[in-house]
């Protein structure tokens, strides 16, 4: 492989290449390879087994990869484990926390363990329960948790020392809509705040919303270009539906308006909200009877499932 | 909401350290600490204990004689060891898998804390709650102690090699907890190994006694009386004293246990025993001792076992030699009073404390390279 010989560029917040790791004779990431700016918000998408966790654990400096280059905040998790985990908040997909500990005792030792002073990582736990709606619940165990508020204090843990790179496996996992409102917001500030975050989850309705850039993994592969495109052009498309279709494929077609046939109206590919005013204005002056009209849906869900297509 | 130079004791770090710092090694325990205390139950539990015993002090002391005996305070010294065996191991043998099970050990690799620091925090921790069985005991020791004989020093030199065995159980298990991915698998190992060290190797010196058994032969003096008739012996004139004397071979089983005795200085009880006071069997009164209690009896079992056969008895029917009439009483004192050997005992805690403190370190060190067989990373 020889792209693994590449350095990867140090203007990358996050970049590997040619990632590659295998567990006994199962090979959980063969060729990963991709690179996130700083201050932006990136999601890994890709079925359950595709590698993701796998690839995150690597890029948090957890797992030695057999292959590849990694580079997180400027330094390589391999050789320099110690100042990377330093500018690295990780989120794991497994909920872990220690039951008979309060909420607020559990961030202040984690603090501690940053080497933060006492009365810092105790006003700093203080702070981030807050930010997590957990601030009632910081003399409690963490036992009497239910699934969505572990995840909520695992984030808050993530945060513990500051770091310049978050890493958040699933984060999504067990929140209730409410919470998962929150956490987009959450999320857009951390990145707002110039922390670059990668993002890993299933719940692709919620990642439309919050990420700048999508990677997608197949297979413990990352799909470069071919994905980045059929993200963009889904991001084009746009559902019409009238009264009477006949009518509108007439319509468009004297427009000579290129469009695809779908299961209710048509889908046309239309670039910013100017052309879309446009071309309903267009429709309608034409007497198409339109009653719907509007972007088909998640793009990365339309991504996600035509690559699901191409696998079967 | 940004952390400041100021408020961070941060210095820069590179590379990937592993030595364990006192900061890191302290918090590491506290958490652990925090982590298993006890719950009301525990205290009431801990109380019915400390309780028992004392009832169990005051139930001897009224019983027992006035004399000064060696016995109780050995009893709870071995009760100590044995209870730290149980305990030590128990708790570290599932303090890293069953942490990575739980997910709550991958965010702590994921601090500035090493695996030097994860490492000897989880050790101390686990050894802290085993000795814990020690306070629970120590009204019984201190009434025990006050009629035994020991001086101060010796009782103090002997708690603290038995803390260091228990640290050394403790140890193992931590590795083995470390190794296999499975706690009920990591404590079984643990305590196989305990039993190995306590009960193995006095089975294995049993056992070997044949293969460093060889059959010897002395050669006695006797009068030949082999050819004498029943007739002649009820001969009133019969003169024994005129029979000519023959030399006889006579087969003789020794044990050469000196060879194996190495078997028995590894064992952790021997090892205690080995470093409590000599007691001289025929001097204690006048020494201000009890009389040689059961580690005494220990240190001069293993003694006899260290010194090897005794030299075959030879008798002399013609010289009016019948053997050494005091052999027996000088082998009993030399086996008393044989100097104390600890240190192979305590060399060998020594190797396997410093190897599993290796091994744990070694397999808590991130980026993994490999994991534990059918484990994942958290």
């Amino acid at each position: 492989m020889t792209e693994s010989t590449l350095a990867p560029p140090r203007t990358y917040a996050i970049s590997a290449v040619g990632v590659a790791r295998s567990f006994g004779d199962v090979q959980a990431v063969s060729d990963a390879t991709l690179s996130v700016r700083p201050g932006t918000v990136t999601a890994l998408i890709g079925p359950n087994g595709c590698g993701k966790t796998t690839l995150m654990l690597m890029l948090a400096g957890l797992l030695r990869p057999h292959a590849g280059t990694i580079s997180v905040a400027g330094q390589d998790p391999t050789n320099d484990a110690a100042a990377v985990r330093d500018a690295i908040g990780w989120m794991p997909d497994q909920l872990g926390s220690w039951d008979n500990l309060t909420c607020l005792q559990t961030l202040t030792l984690m603090g501690r363990a940053y080497r933060l002073t006492s009365a810092h990582a105790r006003e700093r736990g203080i702070a981030l329960l807050g930010m997590v709606h957990l601030s009632e619940f910081a003399d409690r165990p963490t036992r009497v948790l239910s699934r969505g508020q572990k995840q909520r204090l695992s984030l808050a843990r993530a945060l513990m020392n500051d770091p310049q790179v978050l890493l958040l496996d699933e984060p999504a996992n067990g929140l209730d809509p409410r919470s998962r409102v929150e956490l987009r917001q959450l999320v857009r500030e951390l990145a707002a705040e110039g922390r670059t975050v990668l993002v890993s989850s299933h719940v692709l309705s919620e990642l439309d919303e919050m990420v700048d850039d999508a990677i997608f993994m197949s297979k413990g592969r990352t799909l470069g270009d071919e994905a980045a495109s059929m993200v963009a052009d889904a991001k084009l498309k746009y559902r019409v539906e009238a009264l009477d279709d006949g009518i509108l494929r007439e319509a468009l077609a004297s427009l000579a308006v290129p469009f695809e046939e779908a299961d209710a109206g048509v889908v046309l590919r239309i670039a910013d909200t100017a052309q879309a005013a446009r071309t309903l204005a267009a429709l309608v002056s034409a007497g198409v009877e339109v009653h719907r009209f509007g972007p088909v849906g998640s793009a990365l869900e339309q991504t996600y499932m035509a690559m699901n297509e191409e696998r079967r | 909401m940004t952390i400041t130079q100021e408020q961070r004791t941060r210095t820069s770090v590179h590379g990937n350290p592993w030595l364990p710092s006192l900061h890191g090694t302290g918090l590491v325990m506290r958490i652990e600490l925090l982590r298993r205390r006890p719950s009301t139950k525990g205290y009431i539990a801990y109380g019915l204990t400390f309780l028992a015993i004392i009832g169990l002090g005051v139930l001897v002391a009224v019983l027992a004689g006035s004399d000064k005996t060696s016995i109780p305070l050995e009893l709870v010294l071995v009760l100590v060891l044995g209870v730290g065996f149980l305990i030590g191991p128990s708790l570290s043998a599932t303090s890293i898998n069953g942490d990575s099970g739980e997910g709550v050990l991958a965010p702590l690799q994921m601090t500035r804390l090493t695996a030097g620091d994860l490492a000897l925090g989880k050790l101390l921790a686990s050894w802290a709650v085993s000795i814990a069985a020690l306070v629970t005991t120590t009204p019984f020791l201190i009434y025990a102690y006050g009629r035994s004989g020991w001086t101060l020093t010796e009782l103090l030199l002997v708690l603290a090699v038995i803390l260091f065995l228990v640290l050394m159980a403790t140890a193992i298990g931590l590795a083995w907890s470390a190794i296999a991915a499975r706690a009920v698998a990591s404590v079984s190992l643990a305590h196989l190994t305990s039993g190995a060290l306590i009960l193995g190797s006095l089975l294995l010196f049993a056992f070997t006694a044949p293969l460093v058994s060889e059959e010897v032969t002395v050669i006695h003096v006797q009068r030949d009386s082999e050819n004498v008739t029943d007739e002649q012996w009820n001969d009133p004139d019969f003169d024994y004293e005129a029979l000519p004397c023959v030399e006889v071979e006579v087969p003789y089983q020794i044990m050469h246990s000196d060879r194996t005795a190495w078997l028995l200085l590894i064992n952790p009880a021997v090892v205690i025993a080995e470093v409590s006071p000599i007691v001289n069997p025929e001097t204690f009164e006048k020494d201000g001792r009890a009389a040689p209690g059961i580690f005494a009896l220990i240190h001069s079992e293993v003694s006899g076992a260290r010194l090897g056969p005794e030299e075959p008895q030879v008798y002399d029917e013609c010289a009016g030699y019948f053997g050494d009439e005091d052999a027996w009483q000088k082998r009993n004192m030399e086996k008393a009073l044989m100097p104390p050997a600890p240190w192979l005992g305590l060399g060998l805690a020594a190797v396997l404390l410093v190897g599993s403190v290796v091994i744990v370190i070694r397999r808590l060190r991130v980026p993994y390279k490999t994991l534990r067989a059918g484990s994942r990373v958290a």
